[in-house]
């Protein structure tokens, strides 16, 4: 263990001690290293869970213990010492935060042992984050995909941890206050805070995981060679928990990244869309798949991350195809790439004709309506227009230049009341969006026809969509 | 702390290195090390996404048994860490070696990462480590030089390659997405240019246009339309292109004099990115020897109810071409700015229909006609020997309809 990483050290005061406000000058100690130390890192918070242990040998009577965080980013609120062996015998009589040292305990433990106990000090930590990225890379045909999956795990907590179980948590957690603010906050006024409710919260949180740490075990600890490390993946309630195999240093300052996932031959499906809500207004190539079982993925949900996706480029390389973040994709789920646009696929929307019918007049001082083109109208002038339906007509012209025929899939949002008339059986997504699919063979152009009513004024009756499959003219 | 600059990377090592330190128990920390420097074997710059160029380089790893360090580093260059892969390729020689990357870690302050690879065996492995690179960016530019008699021009397409990365490259293998692959050293701030593909022959159609919404007038006053003159030309096959989308770039359009040496510079425009079957219009500038006056001869109303009008429109064009020869004069007119010349901007979509006393020849051009915008083709005599000019006189005709 090095300079920096005593930093957060456990002194045992063999000499009299009394009080910590004494101005004893002259001390001795003894500094009882960690054996263990456990690191459960959440990634929707700044937290980490730290689990250590260390042998500490005891005298009968009244045992001070001094520890201390100086430099690091440890809630004082949060630390919590227990006793692994001989628990019966040991007791803490009490907790003293001096004043003058901030980043600073003392515990007084009263021992009936006159000899070795294996104490565990935890505590939340700030500074310690993990984040997941993922690499695709599709075949060269565009049928399958490897999909690997990674964890980077990065330490700023100004601690250095040495072989430490590095555990992840997967999901989000409620925190009425933000560690790394009370880490930076005196003790005496940590203490002055809505302690009980945010302490309560904390040694719950603390007690839940380490309970199941128990369950899962330490790992395979010490174990060196060339074998990739295995990230044992469990549910727990609400959460997920990576258990990265054996032991890890993670320096401060350093950050690590492992595999986490890796998926071979997971197959996809290439869709075009247009929806510009989610994507702009241009047609997006997408890659398709989903976290199961059968597309040989779905161990474990997938935590948010960015998804880098590159492509065999069918000559030894690689081409990059684009970079997204992906929200917590759980088992079952599907992930939606989006590729951009791709150049040889055209998509164009001409409007054709416009015009307009069912024109109603509102006769003035009345509510009696002409409708335009009926017996007299023409000689009507005291009214005004009221209503009336605009049509559109609209090609929409898509041209497949790869040698790949190729799925579209449309969106079109309209407000008002409004019907939408397409060969292709439009379907409604929302009450104002209208879907439809088309399918092209390679290097082939297809213009498909869509009209669209707007009734307007008097005429407009709902605020919906109609879709209708119909033959349309030019 | 662990200090690398003692013990992982040489400091005299290029922008971007690779070096190698083989691991045993207790050897990271140790003061005295062995660091082999595996070199680039093969480099492959991808310039096919529009967005981000990835950079391709192969090297030759000597492993040994059990877990190995590989450091990488990428000092004063703009490498994307985060889309950094290694992959092993094969192994050298005979040896079947399995080879993984157990982890990777980031030292702080620094641009450089340590894989540390797993190797079943003692032996050198194939790897090929990818990354995005900035400022290593590409543009296009076209070169395009006009016949004489301006019915096809020798298109040369050009791809520029700028190198602010602050790193150089060997031998390299270049590729745009598509045509051909380059191999060419890419020298430290060094910017290439390289012949993509040259196109012969393409046929060319000059135009004349006139379009009071989109170019306006040339002597308002007088009712003198500005008429701009471009070449077009048609990205298929039929016109000796069409074998990729052509992308935006500078088009520098010259004129062949007929004789050698006397190729003329007309000007420079800006050619959009065009797909497959569309057309690239090269704008020239604007013609002084066509003359278009534009008046509107007739705005009558017609009242159809209530508030509700239908509008009779003629708009006459007199032409007059001061040229030696023959040309054809593109006639467009935006139905909607005739509508809102007459009676204001309603902000609606303009329902019209032609009327009989349309003069020009052929009708309308459907294939170059919108929903609002009709385009005619009127054939233009070249003037008299005495240098007169016939005047052509055209009339568009249309009713607009469901006015209010």
């Amino acid at each position: 263990m090095r300079w920096c990483v005593q930093r957060a050290l456990l002194i045992l005061l063999l000499a009299a001690w009394t009080s910590p406000a004494q101005a004893d000058n002259i001390d001795l100690s003894t500094v009882p290293s960690r054996d263990t130390v456990q690191l459960t890192i959440y990634n929707s918070e700044d937290i980490t869970l730290v689990r250590e242990t260390r042998k500490v040998t005891f005298k009968k009577g009244v045992n001070p213990l001094q520890f201390s965080w100086a430099n690091t980013l440890i809630d004082p609120t949060s630390v919590e010492l227990k006793f692994l062996t001989h628990a019966e015998q040991l007791d803490v009589l009490d907790t003293t935060f001096p004043h003058a040292k901030s980043q600073m305990l003392y515990w007084n433990v009263s021992s009936e042992l006159d000899g070795e106990a294996t104490i565990q000090i935890t505590y939340f930590t700030s500074g310690i984050t993990w984040s997941a990225d993922y690499i695709c890379i599709a075949d060269a045909p565009e049928g399958q995909m490897s999909f690997e999956g990674f964890v980077r795990v990065h330490n700023s907590s100004g601690e250095e941890y040495e072989n430490a179980q590095v555990r992840l948590v997967v999901g989000t957690i409620n925190l009425v206050e933000k560690i790394a603010q009370l880490a930076q906050v005196p003790q005496s006024e940590v203490l002055q805070m809505d302690a009980d409710k945010l302490r309560d919260f904390k040694k719950d949180a603390t007690h839940r995981f380490m309970e199941r740490a128990g369950a899962l075990g330490g790992g395979k600890g010490g174990e060196e060679g060339a074998k990739e490390k295995e990230i044992v993946k469990e549910g727990l309630s609400e959460y997920f928990i990576y258990t990265i195999e054996g032991t890890e240093t993670i320096s401060n300052g350093w950050s690590k990244r492992m595999r986490s996932l890796a998926g071979q031959q997971v197959p996809f499906k290439i869709q075009y869309r247009y929806r510009p809500a989610e994507y702009g207004e241009q047609l997006v190539r997408m890659y398709l798949l989903t976290n199961s079982v059968e597309s040989k993925l779905g161990t474990t949900p997938l935590p948010d991350g960015v998804v880098r996706v590159f492509r065999d480029n069918g000559r030894g390389g690689l081409s990059y195809l684009t970079q997204q973040s992906i929200k917590y994709v759980p088992i079952g789920d599907k992930i939606e790439l989006n590729l951009g646009v791709d150049p040889e696929v055209i998509f164009e929307l001409i409007k054709l004709r416009a015009f307009r019918d069912e024109l109603w007049l509102q006769l003035h001082g009345t509510s009696d309506y002409r409708k335009v083109g009926a017996d007299g109208v023409m000689r009507i002038e005291n009214a005004t227009l009221a209503g009336w339906d605009d049509h559109e007509i609209f090609t929409q012209r898509i041209r497949n230049y790869t040698s790949k025929p190729i799925e579209v899939e449309v969106r079109r949002t309209l407000p008002g009341h409004v019907v939408f008339r397409s060969q292709l059986e439009p379907k409604l997504h929302d009450y104002q969006t209208v879907e439809f699919l088309a399918r092209l063979a390679p290097a082939k152009r297809a213009d498909l026809l869509l009209e669209v009513v707007r009734k307007q004024g008097i005429n407009a009756k709902q605020s919906n969509i109609t879709p209708q499959t119909a033959e349309i003219k030019p | 702390m662990r200090s690398r600059s003692s013990c992982c990377r040489p400091l005299w090592l290029a922008a971007l290195g690779l070096a190698l330190l083989p691991l045993s128990p207790g050897v990271s920390q140790a003061r005295v090390k062995l660091i082999t420097l595996p070199i680039r074997q093969r480099v492959e710059v991808q310039l096919d996404n529009a967005a981000a160029t990835l950079v391709e380089e192969e090297r030759i790893v000597p492993l040994v048994k059990g877990e190995n360090q590989v450091d990488f580093s990428w000092a004063n260059t703009q490498i994307d860490p985060n889309t950094i892969v290694f992959r092993v390729v094969a192994p050298v020689g005979d040896k079947p070696l399995d080879v993984k990357v157990l982890s990777v870690s980031y030292p702080p302050n620094e641009a450089a990462l340590v894989w540390a690879v797993g190797s079943s065996d003692s032996g050198s492995a194939r790897v090929r480590i990818s990354y995005l690179l900035g400022n290593l960016s590409k543009s296009f530019n076209y070169r395009a030089v006009a016949s004489k008699d301006e019915k096809s021009l020798v298109l040369s397409e050009y791809m520029r390659l700028q190198n602010f990365a602050n790193e150089q490259f060997g031998s390299t293998s270049l590729f745009a997405g598509y045509g051909k692959t380059f191999l060419k050293p890419i020298g430290l701030n060094e910017t290439k240019e390289m012949l993509v593909q040259k196109f012969e022959k393409v046929p060319i159609r000059k135009t004349y246009t006139c379009n009071p919404a989109e170019y306006g007038y040339l002597d308002q006053p007088q009712n003198k339309l500005r008429v701009p003159m471009h070449y077009v030309l048609k990205n298929d096959q039929a016109n000796q292109l069409g074998a990729h989308p052509l992308p935006y770039g500078k088009v520098r359009i010259f004129i062949d004099g007929g004789q050698p040496g006397q190729t003329a510079f007309l000007g420079e425009d800006w050619g959009k990115f065009t797909p497959i079957d569309d057309e690239m219009k090269l704008y020239l500038g604007v013609a002084q020897d066509v003359v278009v006056k534009r008046t509107i001869e007739k705005n009558e109303r017609k009242h159809i109810g209530g508030n509700v009008y239908d509008h009779e429109v003629i708009l006459k064009f007199e032409i007059e071409n001061f040229k030696d020869q023959a040309v054809t004069l593109d006639v467009v007119e935006n139905l909607r700015h005739v509508r809102n010349e007459i009676r204001g901007d309603t902000k609606r979509d303009v329902q019209w229909e032609l009327g009989k006393e349309t003069t020009f020849p052929g009708g309308v051009d459907k294939e170059r006609s919108t929903f609002e915008q009709v385009t005619f083709h009127a054939p233009l005599p070249a003037r008299a020997k005495d240098g007169k000019a016939e005047k052509v006189t055209h009339k568009i005709h249309v009713f607009i309809r469901n006015e209010w």
